[in-house]
């Protein structure tokens, strides 16, 4: 039987950390019967919100891992994944984005919109999608949902419109007003199960009439038929108010606003309803997939469940019972028994079991169309994969991966710890693109590298935890890199007569400058002065030559290597030799090419009360920071400025104490920049006596 | 640092801008014509002087007025051919600091509360200010008159833009449109935009430096880049 797309909602939950984005998950999964009992997230009855598979969130109480979850209400089936709340974790986030149709934006109606919900709102914007506002905790002192309405407004340019009033608000909230069937909704029973519709209080009449009035005003645009009945003031059917605003947030130019108080189980039906109302369904949405056979064109995916399959794989994770692996089809049907081809690979893989999940269990299916996310076990592949059939060879297009700006050593306390160590490696650099590692080896140390400090905190505790590896810390490091400034000509000749065969090689040309690619090899040897077999030998020499600057040793990149000229031997040329001949010739031209030494700067944001916009910016000014501007609304203020990633190292701690802990900061990869001389010439010194000591 | 090559050639020269302190510039325009082209290009200018802009933009947000810094700059850099791009743009950031207010949160204590901060910590200290989006029609003379004092103290160049209505008619004797006819006397220099048939827009000065005078120097804005062009 064909699965009616227009019943299939994909969606992300998204928020602030801390605005209760588990705690929603949890009712939603009560309310549609997914799970018996509700837990807390910080619950008394230690067994955790569902939705937190991980031992860690559990503790933490925080989200890191995004699960894909099924539900359904009222005869649609909702794929909701949970996406973490921290920016480090961003990757999850932009990869859970990527698969959805539409997504729920909760924010918190005492926080508002805080820089978190920047930050996600503009990677939803980024990838086009759909989505409407939550306001919870209405029930904590101090909400106010009118104003993180006309935050949605100001901070994140949303054309926000809300839907409900509240009635009553903090410790009063009872239910909500719907402002389109102008009824009174209350939640009544123990979880907030029984919905009780009644006629609006007399008392806010007045108030909801205008509220109603704005809303129609803002959803109009979308309607036609709705701008006319408002002309010509007849009654306006329900029906027509949904159409409008579900074409207003598809066509991502409206946000409806919904509002109410997870934890107090008020509103959460309600949205819903709106998920299904409002949100697209995957045939509202235009995937794009990259044809490999075609010079990577782009084409549109059908959506059609009897077409050739397209899937990509979105996320891993290392059950209990082998390596999950989590799929969005876009085209086609999944079945168990079939084989697929990995195209990125050329691999050919068996579909053995075919899962829904449900956080932490699961629900074994013959098959799944078009449009559905489910699991898979027992597939060997990386996240971001494409699988394919019937001779397809598409790639869903690619997800922008950001390059790792922060690495530090550990070291296993034991062997045993040194075993399970390089297992969770192997775990974590499959799961997480942004997460690297390698082996130092001059040091015999293993670095691992990644987007921000408590990105890394987080695996390391990971690999206490689940791993059982016990392992030692070393101080984070800034990821410097090398380049050079201008063009330098180089001529290096290798020569070595030591008994038996010697070597010769010698390797002419010139190093420059490219900007946006890393390295770019150029051969332009003509008349076979290099014989053709070892023109790869001087590309691999270059190449080793990259890996290690003669700075500080850290990667070079943004070098075009040009051979010209050179000569060779009949019987003392080698591969070897001329490698070693452009190892020569690189750090013959490098030194002679202006080299310097770049550092990653971070886009930060700081926000706060406006009282320690002053100190904030001292602060930020302190560390080399520059200060691109403010923003001031109220006696509330952020603060945008770029800064090294070098000088943000306990930042947190000063931040908290100039701002009384009132204001948070939040930072994301900008771009390389070169080093300022003074730093550079430090950096050299400690390079030196580094080399020195070892 | 080489940049006399970008100044010399600017267009705006014929304003015979930055040559005093303290004076005061008005851009007029009816709504999308370019008076924030304008004067991000008068700020621009100002940079690659060597001065340092203190853009305040109010009810719009820090990315937009960056971009706009962003896009001219590029359209520069591609005309004048200009070879160290990033160079030139990190310069800029350096020397422009900017500042934005919701509509109802900015007024003169605050601004020059958060000027003086800037300069007693030694963070930014400037030379030139700019003032996008300032509420004209709901401001008496006098705030008006308390920024040019703070403008002068400090010894700020300072330009405001303003937005006139089509529907509103009223003028000052000198050519000033509402909602400015009553203030025009305030400022050194005064530039209306006006669109030509030929869709280019009008640069028509009708004050320069104090001095009043004829119009049509011949300035215009591009429409597809919104450069000022001399034609």
């Amino acid at each position: 039987m064909k699965k009616d797309l227009s019943k299939v909602r994909n969606i992300g939950i998204s928020a602030h950390i801390d605005s209760g984005k588990t705690t929603l998950t949890e009712r939603v999964l009560f309310y549609t019967q997914r799970i018996h009992a509700i837990h807390e997230v910080r619950g008394k009855d230690g067994v955790g919100a569902t939705m937190d598979s991980m031992e860690l969130e559990k503790e933490r109480g925080i989200t890191i891992q995004s699960a894909a979850t099924y539900c359904s209400w009222k005869d649609h089936d909702i794929n909701i994944i949970d996406t973490p709340g921290h920016v480090d974790f961003t990757i999850e986030v932009e990869r859970a984005l990527r698969v959805l149709d539409g997504a729920v934006l909760i924010l918190c109606s005492v926080g508002g919109v805080q820089s978190q919900s920047i930050t996600v709102n503009r990677q939803m914007t980024r990838y086009k999608v759909p989505r409407i506002a939550f306001i919870n905790k209405c029930d904590r002192t101090g909400a106010n949902p009118f104003r993180v309405t006309g935050q949605l407004r100001d901070k994140l340019a949303l054309n926000a419109i809300m839907l409900q009033l509240p009635i009553g608000l903090e410790i009063d909230m009872e239910g909500v007003i719907d402002l389109v069937t102008m009824k009174a909704v209350y939640f009544d029973g123990d979880q907030g199960e029984d919905i009780r519709i009644e006629e609006i209080p007399a008392n806010l009449k007045d108030e909801a009439e205008e509220k109603r009035e704005e809303l129609l005003d803002a959803v109009s645009m979308f309607s036609d038929d709705l701008m006319e009945a408002m002309l010509e003031e007849e009654a306006i059917p329900e029906e027509m108010i949904h159409d409008a605003v579900r074409k207003g947030t598809l066509s991502l130019e409206l946000t409806p606003v919904l509002i109410g108080s997870a934890y107090k189980n008020k509103g959460v039906q309600l949205l819903l309803d709106a998920v299904n109302g409002y949100l697209p369904c995957p045939t509202d949405v235009e995937n794009i997939a990259l044809d490999l056979n075609n010079d990577e064109k782009e084409i549109a995916v059908s959506n059609d469940a009897d077409d050739k399959m397209v899937s990509l794989a979105f996320k891993l994770e290392d059950g209990r019972y082998g390596q999950l692996t989590y799929i969005r089809t876009y085209q086609g049907t999944v079945r168990k028994g079939d084989t697929m081809i990995n195209s990125r690979t050329g691999k050919k893989v068996k579909i053995g079991r075919l899962v829904r999940m449900h956080a932490d269990e699961m629900e074994e299916i013959e098959s799944a169309g078009s449009g559905d996310i489910i699991a898979l076990f027992g597939i060997d592949c990386a996240s971001g994969d494409t699988f394919c059939n019937d001779g397809l060879n598409w790639s869903m297009s690619s997800m922008h991966v950001p390059a790792p700006v922060i690495s530090l050593a550990i070291n296993p306390v034991d062997n045993k710890a040194m075993v399970n160590m390089s297992k969770a490696l192997n775990r974590f650099t499959k799961e997480d693109p942004t997460f690297k590692t390698y082996v130092d080896h001059e040091t015999n140390e293993t670095i691992i590298s990644g987007m921000g400090e408590l990105h890394l905190e987080v695996y390391i505790e990971r690999m206490k935890r689940e791993y059982q590896a016990e392992v030692e810390v070393g101080a984070p490091q800034v990821a410097y890199r090398e380049t050079i400034l201008q063009k330098a000509a180089f001529d290096y000749t290798h020569k070595k007569q030591t008994g038996g065969s010697g070597q010769f090689g010698r390797v002419a040309g010139y190093l420059e400058p490219i900007e946006d690619i890393d390295y770019e090899f150029v051969d332009n040897i003509v008349g076979g002065v290099i014989p053709r077999e070892f023109i790869s030998s001087c590309d691999k020499g270059f190449k080793k030559s990259l890996a290690k600057g003669t700075l500080t040793g850290s990667p070079i990149t943004g070098i075009r290597a040009v051979i010209s000229d050179g000569s060779f031997h009949a019987v003392d040329s080698s591969d070897i030799a001329f490698q070693m001949a452009s190892v020569g010739g690189f750090k013959q031209g490098y030194a002679k090419a202006n080299p310097v030494i770049m550092e990653p700067i971070m886009k930060v944001e700081v926000e706060g009360p406006s009282e320690f916009q002053g100190a904030v910016m001292g602060s930020l000014n302190q560390r080399r920071g520059v200060i691109i501007g403010t923003f001031e609304e109220g006696n509330y203020t952020v603060i945008e400025a770029e800064l090294p990633l070098s000088e943000m190292f306990g930042y947190s701690t000063t931040l908290r104490s100039l701002t009384q802990g009132k204001a948070e900061f939040t930072m994301e990869f900008s771009s390389y920049k070169q080093v300022p001389k003074s730093i550079s010439e430090d950096l050299i010194k400690a390079f030196e006596e580094q080399k020195k000591d070892s | 640092m080489g940049y006399e090559q970008l100044t010399s050639q600017n267009p705006l020269h014929a304003l015979s801008m930055g040559e005093e302190r303290n004076q005061l510039g008005l851009v007029m325009a009816r709504a999308g014509l370019g008076k924030t082209a304008l004067l991000v290009q008068i700020a621009l200018n100002a940079i690659l002087r060597g001065e340092k802009v203190l853009h305040v933009t109010i009810g719009e947000t820090i990315d937009k007025t960056r971009l706009w810094y962003d896009d001219i700059l590029k359209v520069i850099i591609e005309e004048q051919k200009f070879d160290n791009a990033n160079e030139l743009m990190e310069m800029v950031s350096k020397n422009r600091m900017i500042m934005t207010f919701n509509e109802s949160a900015f007024n003169r204590p605050k601004l020059e509360e958060r000027v003086n901060d800037l300069i007693l910590q030694d963070i930014f200290k400037p030379n030139c200010l700019v003032i996008d989006g300032f509420d004209f029609v709901n401001t008496e003379r006098q705030v008006l008159e308390d920024i040019k004092d703070f403008a002068e103290n400090m010894s700020l160049q300072a330009w405001f833009s303003a937005i006139s209505h089509r529907n509103d008619d009223r003028f000052s004797p000198t050519g000033v449109p509402a909602p400015c006819h009553e203030i025009d006397d305030m400022f050194d220099t005064i530039i209306l935009l006006k669109p030509e048939p030929d869709a280019t827009i009008l640069l028509e000065i009708i004050r320069n430096n104090g001095e009043a005078v004829e119009t049509g120097k011949g300035l215009r804005l591009d429409p597809t880049t919104m450069m000022v062009k001399k034609l």
